[in-house]
């Protein structure tokens, strides 16, 4: 089981580095979408011996907003934004890419010198919760377009979930949809925003917000 | 019967300030009635023998309402009804209706206010009250400073004027809140058993300073006093810069202070009698001469008040009760003659519009009665013998002499305090001689002093009314100690003395003789001067035969030897252009005193900190990206911190 659950994480990082290295924001939204996917398939297989149909919800749930709904409207708003590629980042693909790596190398190493419990010694549960908030980090400092941000918040949150499946058990179901439902939102809310950057600026250049401080 | 005449005095006020942007006849009975019933009202406390004190059940702020006059608040509001009456009568014909018709009616409400903020300033006992009233009477101020903001330098006079009475206040919240929290209770009075309280002094002693304007603290002052209105001029000098004095004698005298406290006020003292006579001579705006001035007479008080506490010190010394009411009684009489200076200096700007001494000249002919006047103010801030300034700079001087010739450790202090009290005095005669010649003397040096007018009979009375005081203090102090020895009892009841001091009796039929004689040859030498039809020229003619207004001394030439020893401080910026060639065309010679505290030390310091600030800003820019990186770099900061700290 173990090995199934660390193939998946180890997946999820995988399309970390891909989020980093990838200048078209079609790809950079699928591998977040996929990544999503995988997240909503790892209650199942953690849990696998007692399944209900609350983890069966969750599952159905993350897998549906993460997955699904976000994904197209990103790709809607993508489209009435009409725009498709980071031209030009705050920090290269290469550049980010190599930070990446160094994130999650770091990641694992952190992981090794933190207090776990003993059953969650073997699981790649917190490097990957670690790599995936840094490639958060990395997107939304290295980004200028407003999407690109926001795959790099939703990758963010995506690790602080995978941090949150360690307490699986332990986390009431109300807390664990109030969190996609906040997500959710907040996506809805950007998607408005971007729409309404794109039509006071005619770009969805974050570098043009500047002149709105003060 | 203090009660109801303060009442009265209230509800005058607050009328007057309804009314008096309607009607200018109203608000002067109204100004006038509250100003009486006020005077009245502390003179009743300062005769009679006992406190006025009332505690309400009203609340203002959650706390109940507690006014209190004893015997200092009474002496300040005395100073503050004389010269708040005689500045309302002087103000009517000063800044009138058909002069200044935008900012007349407005200058007549905030004048009844800001009389009214500084007597609830003076009456409440109780801090958060005190503050209230404090900050109000300093908004107050602000609105007669700029009174004619069309001008740009009154406007920047204001802003400097309000950025140093906050800075100011400052100090007094720290202090007033930790007081209220060290005692538990908002409540004033006297607290002197709780020796603990006492660092709080310096607290007090910076907060009251910037408003008394002492000497580095004064940077408001010159440009603030120059660039009111001069009724506003002469109540802030007379009256508001005596609020942070009140400030200062008030608590010292009710909280205990730390026993550097004396050595530390004389020492403010002299310093600020003698950097600001220095800088006094060598002004050319004869109203920041004048302003200049009130930083010197700040000084002399501030030494009296430390003399007292250096006695206090030194295990309650006669001589410090002298100091100390040599020291009130000069808030009177600065009060006094610097109104009365300022007033004059008013009907010359009234008559000129000019407040530079090199454009003045001759004005004596055309306006006898301002200058007679204003040479009796110039005589007694001189503190001359026989007028009143030289009677409270006495008695600072008798307790400072005291302090010598008892040989204590207050001696080091008191002795040097007095020869500089001394130069100060010689510096400040220099002054006034100064400035009484250049305004007065000579012949006009440009066209608008040529043309002056005397001032009408609305400004003239007041001026009356302020000389008259000067004289009568000077001429029979002893009429005046009762009241000068009840605030000294108030301060420390221990230091109740019944008696005039036996020298004071004898100053002033010293003073009555001189004064006889003085008038007697002043009546001889004008029927010389008319019986024998002799020949009236200009004032320095030096015998030539054709004397041009040019060859009048300058007002920087008049004191340029006084002002060479001072260069050190004063740091005059000069431009000089030397005649040359055969022949030479033009030559030019400049000199400008500038505000040094503030052009030299301030300036600077704030230049720097507005570099520092604009640098912090650039972190603000608006890029989310960098915000972003300001978060993951405090996460790491933190983690590192936890890492580091040994986390179990």
């Amino acid at each position: 089981m173990n090995e199934t659950l660390n193939l998946l994480i180890g997946l999820a990082m995988g399309l970390n580095l891909l989020a980093l290295g990838s200048s078209r924001l079609p790809s950079l939204i699928q591998a977040m979408s996929f990544q999503g996917m995988l997240l909503g398939l790892m209650p199942l297989i953690m849990e696998h011996e007692h399944l209900d149909w609350r983890l069966g919800l969750i599952a159905l749930a993350t897998i549906a907003g993460k997955g699904v709904v976000i994904p197209t409207l990103l790709r809607r708003a993508m489209r009435a934004a009409n725009i498709d590629r980071e031209i030009e980042p705050f920090i290269g693909f290469v550049p980010s890419l190599l930070l990446g790596a160094a994130g999650t190398i770091a990641a694992v190493a952190l992981s090794q010198a933190l207090p776990l419990l003993p059953e969650h010694a073997g699981l790649l549960l917190v490097p990957g919760a670690i790599a995936s908030v840094l490639t958060g980090f990395v997107l939304l400092i290295g980004r200028a377009e407003a999407i690109s941000q926001v795959c790099g918040y939703l990758i963010l949150e995506n690790g602080i979930y995978l941090f949150g499946l360690l307490l699986i058990r332990s986390t009431p179901l109300v807390v664990e949809s109030g969190i996609l439902l906040d997500v959710t939102v907040g996506v809805f809310v950007i998607g408005i925003i971007v729409d309404r950057i794109q039509r006071a600026f005619d770009s969805l250049d974050t570098r043009k917000l500047t002149a709105l401080r003060e | 019967m203090s009660g109801p005449l303060l009442l009265l005095a209230f509800v005058a006020l607050v009328t007057a300030i309804l009314v008096g942007v309607r009607s200018s006849r109203w608000w002067l009975a109204l100004t006038v009635t509250g100003a009486v019933a006020g005077l009245i009202a502390s003179l009743t406390v300062l005769l009679g023998a006992t406190d006025w004190e009332w505690r309400s059940e009203l609340t203002l702020g959650g706390e109940l309402i507690h006014l209190r006059l004893d015997g200092v608040s009474a002496l300040f509001l005395a100073l503050l009804s004389v010269v708040g009456g005689t500045g309302g009568v002087y103000a009517r014909e000063y800044w009138s209706e058909q002069h200044y018709p935008a900012s007349a009616p407005r200058g007549r409400a905030w004048w009844s206010a800001l009389v009214l903020c500084m007597g609830l300033v003076l009456v409440s006992s109780n801090g958060l009250h005190f503050l209230i009233g404090w900050e109000l009477f300093t908004v107050c101020a602000y609105f007669l400073i700029t009174l004619d903001r069309r001008r740009r330098e009154v406007r920047a006079a204001g802003w400097l004027y309000l950025a140093a009475s906050h800075a100011g206040t400052v100090c007094l919240f720290a202090f007033f809140s930790t007081l209220a929290a060290r005692t538990g209770s908002w409540e004033l009075g006297p607290m002197r058993e709780q020796a603990g309280l006492a660092p709080l002094f310096w607290l007090a002693l910076t907060g009251f300073g910037v408003k008394a304007g002492v000497f580095p603290l004064h940077v408001w002052l010159p440009s603030a006093h120059a660039s009111a209105p001069s009724h506003v001029s002469a109540i802030l000098s007379g009256v508001a810069i005596k609020m942070g004095l009140y400030g200062i004698v008030r608590f010292s005298g009710w909280l205990p202070v730390p026993a550097a406290a004396g050595w530390v006020v004389i020492g403010l003292g002299a310093t600020s009698a003698l950097l600001g006579i220095a800088f006094a001579l060598a002004q050319n705006d004869f109203k920041r001469l004048l302003a200049y001035c009130s930083v010197e007479n700040v000084g002399v008080i501030l030494i009296g008040v430390g003399a007292a506490l250096l006695a206090e010190a030194n295990g309650d010394a006669p001589w410090g009760r002298l100091a100390l009411a040599g020291a009130l009684l000069h808030v009177w009489n600065h009060g006094a003659f610097k109104a009365l200076l300022f007033f004059s200096a008013g009907a010359v700007l009234h008559a000129t519009g000019t407040r530079e001494m090199s454009k003045l000249g001759g004005l004596w002919r055309t306006m006898p009665w301002t200058a007679g006047l204003f040479a009796l103010g110039a005589v007694a801030v001189s503190g001359l013998p026989p007028l009143n300034g030289f009677v409270s700079e006495w008695l600072v001087y008798l307790g400072l002499f005291d302090a010598v010739t008892g040989r204590g450790p207050a001696a080091w202090a008191a002795m040097p305090a007095a020869i500089m009290l001394a130069m100060t005095g010689a510096l400040a005669m220099a002054s006034f001689a100064k400035a009484g010649a250049m305004i007065f003397l000579g012949a006009p040096r440009t066209k608008p002093a040529a043309h002056a007018h005397e001032c009408g009979p609305g400004m003239r009375g007041p001026m009356l009314v302020l000389a008259g005081l000067c004289v009568l203090i000077g001429l029979s102090p002893v009429l005046f100690w009762p009241a000068v020895a009840r605030a000294v009892a108030s301060w420390r009841p221990a230091w109740a003395a019944a008696e005039a001091p036996a020298p004071l009796a004898m100053l002033g039929s010293v003073h009555v003789v001189l004064a006889v004689l003085m008038v007697a040859a002043a009546v001889w030498l004008w029927r010389k001067a008319h019986a024998n039809s002799v020949r009236r020229g200009l004032t320095w003619d030096c015998g030539y035969a054709r004397p041009t207004v040019r060859m009048q001394y300058t007002s920087a030439s008049f004191a340029g030897i006084a002002t060479g020893w001072f260069r050190w401080l004063l740091q005059p910026e000069r431009t000089l252009r030397r005649p040359r060639g055969l022949f030479p065309t033009e030559a030019i010679r400049l000199e400008r005193v500038p505000e040094t505290v503030l052009e030299k030390l301030l300036g600077p310091v704030s230049v720097a900190v507005m570099q520092v600030s604009a640098a912090a800003r650039r972190l603000q820019h608006g890029r989310l990206q960098s915000y972003v990186v300001y978060v993951v770099a405090g996460l790491m900061a933190l983690g590192v911190l936890v890492l580091l700290g040994g986390a179990p």
